[in-house]
């Protein structure tokens, strides 16, 4: 498969001398592929989206679309469509003159248009609405119609930017699969951006982690969630435990002062490093029991699993077990070595980099 | 909830008092002097007037200048209401600068100062002369009466404009750039639609005022442009013919009401009119996959 997008160090700063919202930003999106941009907010999601779409242009870089460069080319003129999180529909058209405005703009003939605007509204599950004004649509439907109006181009590629974040959860997970559904039938390249991570990982075939403007990680949704590459991550999808260790020589790790057979291997003797455990590997056994014990300060029934708080020396151990536990009383946490990431710190406490290999 | 009504409905007397004393009433004293004659009989010779030559004359003057000044006025509001979207200028600066700031003015001492700018030895003359140009014949003409309802009516233009424009969420705008339109597209497919009821409301403040303005076609048209304002002022203050002056205010009313009426019910009927019948009737077939992807 051929690379659909590419961009090149892109590099945006909204004022000349300002920090950079998006900064060195390199990433090739497959033709067909599903990429989600996945950060905090303010971590310049948007930001790289609006300069795929045309809305800004980069202070430095350039972005190929196809090969072909198309930093400096105006919105209209790129064959890429967007959807907007607040749908952006056009008020003064009805429902059917919504869907039909890319097309009526290319001049194709008006038969023709209806047929495209039928079949379309029938991927979207609004068949019949062609008349509706826009004001009369539930938040889901209007979230269709903004779907519609840009699938109907046939674009190279779609943008969509938190499109369901105006929606409510429910509604939310029944659009989400619905998105992957269209995604399959139109076959159209979708590029992503949502700062949830359930919906990241359900839906994308890669995911781009950002961070203050910086790629953190890029990986299918298996491996960002499984290895994560730094604390940030770890920290942003899922949750997780991030405490310090050290690593004592390969395969041991020193943690809260006692040493924890894991499976880590490469790093320098005796160096400090971001030790990451996610809730649910960890056990809650008898006091002795596991590597380390602590005083059970919470628990939780979530349902699925017990949510426990156990403290131990400074740190709150977060676990998800299926095993309760007695506030109050101590307990061991246990871990199997193959559950246990090892990580550099950043380099810098306020660039939380690291380097991909 | 019926208390709130009424209380509501007590806040809202001092207006309806206002509105008797100083709408109601002057309007029911025009028409009652509109259809009778200077002994009080009843006639309707007032409001024939309106048809002798010329008052028909002033008349069509009268209307042939609020249309072009209209017309200028749309042709200006929608630049400038760009610019000034464009440059992100908020409501009340607006407001003050357009509105409220050339009011610190008198009216006629603007209308004055117009008159001095495009006289025969005029700044306008000065300017044109030294450009080598041959001076231009402004003065008292239909042009500078033009000139002045444009200048003082524009603003008027602009304000509804400005607000239904100002209301156009920045994303809709990207969305017709994101699906190919170019930003000439942009402005007839969403901002002019859009702002419609803007236009409209401009149009009515605008062309209303500017067919009756006598003021500035007494100081700007030197006397010698006659628009029905001016006959019905000189019914009222020469030849104190209040019965006359009614009726061709009555009469003028009723052309405005008419004029008004369109507009009014082009907003009732709805503003999409349904291409043909067929999606209404066609029933939303079952899930069926083949035809969806022939399209895509
Ligand atoms: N037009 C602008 N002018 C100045 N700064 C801007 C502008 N747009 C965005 N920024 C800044 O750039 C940074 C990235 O913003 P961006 O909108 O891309 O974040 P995001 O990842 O989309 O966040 P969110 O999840 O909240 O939408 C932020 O610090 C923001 O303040
Ligand atoms: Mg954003």
């Amino acid at each position: 498969m051929e690379n659909i997008i590419e961009l090149k160090n892109v590099t945006k700063r909204f004022e000349d001398d300002g920090s950079a919202a998006v900064k060195d930003f390199n990433l090739s999106v497959k033709r067909g592929e599903f990429v989600t941009f996945l950060g905090p907010s303010g971590c310049g999601k948007t930001t790289t989206l609006r300069m795929i779409a045309g809305f800004d242009t980069p202070t430095s870089g350039s972005i190929l679309l196809d090969g072909r460069d198309i930093t400096a080319l105006p919105p209209n003129k790129r064959p890429i469509n967007t959807v907007f999180q607040r749908y952006a529909l056009f008020p003064h058209l009805n429902i059917y003159d919504n869907i039909a405005f890319g097309l009526k703009l290319k001049k194709i003939k008006e038969d023709e248009i209806r047929k495209k605007v039928t079949e379309v509204l029938e991927i979207v599950d609004l068949a019949g609405f062609e008349k509706r004004s826009t004001s009369t649509l539930s938040g889901g439907q209007q979230q269709r119609v903004a779907i519609a109006r840009a699938i109907v181009n046939e674009p190279e590629v779609l943008l969509l930017d938190e499109p369901l974040g105006a929606l409510d959860l429910k509604l939310r997970q029944v659009m989400q699969r619905e998105l992957m559904r269209i995604k399959k039938e139109v076959n159209i390249t979708f590029i992503y951006v949502t700062h949830d991570q359930g919906e990241a990982l359900t839906m994308s075939d890669r995911i781009v982690v950002m961070n203050k403007g910086i790629i953190q990680q890029t990986g299918d949704p298996v491996s960002i969630y499984d290895e994560p590459q730094n604390a940030f991550v770890a920290d942003f999808i899922g949750e997780s435990n991030i405490i310090d260790g050290i690593m004592v020589r390969d395969r041991l790790v020193k943690i809260q002062g006692v040493d924890v057979p894991c499976v880590d291997t490469g790093f320098a003797e005796n160096e400090a490093v971001d030790v990451v455990i996610r809730p649910e590997d960890l056990d809650i056994v008898e006091e002795g029991a596991g590597f380390i014990d602590g005083l059970v300060t919470e628990v939780i029934y979530e349902g699925a699993y017990y949510d426990i708080r156990v403290m131990a020396g400074d740190y709150e151990w977060h676990i998800q077990s299926n095993m309760s536990a007695t506030p109050g009383k101590k307990a061991g946490l246990a871990i199997l070595p193959d559950n246990i990431q090892i990580m550099h710190k950043p380099r810098s406490s306020d660039e939380e980099i690291i380097e991909k290999d | 909830m019926d208390r709130n009504r009424k209380q509501r409905q007590l806040l809202a007397l001092p207006y309806v008092l206002w509105s008797i004393a100083f709408t109601v009433i002057p309007l029911l004293v025009i028409i009652r002097y509109a259809v009778t004659d200077k002994d009080g009989h009843f006639s309707v010779s007032n409001l024939l007037a309106f048809s002798t030559p010329v008052n028909a004359k002033a008349f069509l003057i009268s209307l042939e200048i609020a249309l072009i000044c209209t017309v200028i006025c749309v042709l200006l509001a929608y630049p400038l209401v760009m610019v000034v979207r464009r440059l992100r200028i908020s409501r009340m600066t607006f407001m003050l600068f357009f509105l409220i700031m050339p009011m610190w003015m008198n009216f006629i001492l603007r209308m004055l100062a117009l008159q001095m700018i495009l006289s025969n030895n005029g700044i306008l003359n000065m300017i044109v002369t030294g450009l080598g140009f041959q001076p231009l014949a402004l003065a008292n003409t239909k042009a500078a009466v033009i000139i002045g309802v444009v200048y003082d009516y524009l603003p008027f233009m602009m304000l509804p404009i400005f607000n239904t424009i100002s209301d156009i969420g920045e994303d809709v705008l990207e969305a017709a750039s994101d699906l190919g339109a170019s930003p000439l597209s942009v402005f007839f497919r969403v901002i002019l639609p859009m702002s419609l009821p803007g236009l409209k409301s401009g149009i009515t403040i605008v062309f209303v005022p500017s067919m009756t303005s006598f003021v500035i076609a007494d100081i700007l048209g030197g006397g010698k442009i006659q628009l029905i304002g001016n006959i019905i002022e000189q019914e009222f203050t020469r030849s104190t013919n209040w019965n006359l002056g009614s009726g061709l205010s009555a009469a003028l009313m009723l052309f405005m009401l008419v004029g008004m009426s369109f507009t009014i019910k082009d907003d009732i009927l709805p503003s999409h009119p349904v291409k043909d019948e067929e999606g209404e009737k066609k029933e939303a077939p079952g899930g069926e996959g083949i035809s969806r992807r022939a399209v895509l």
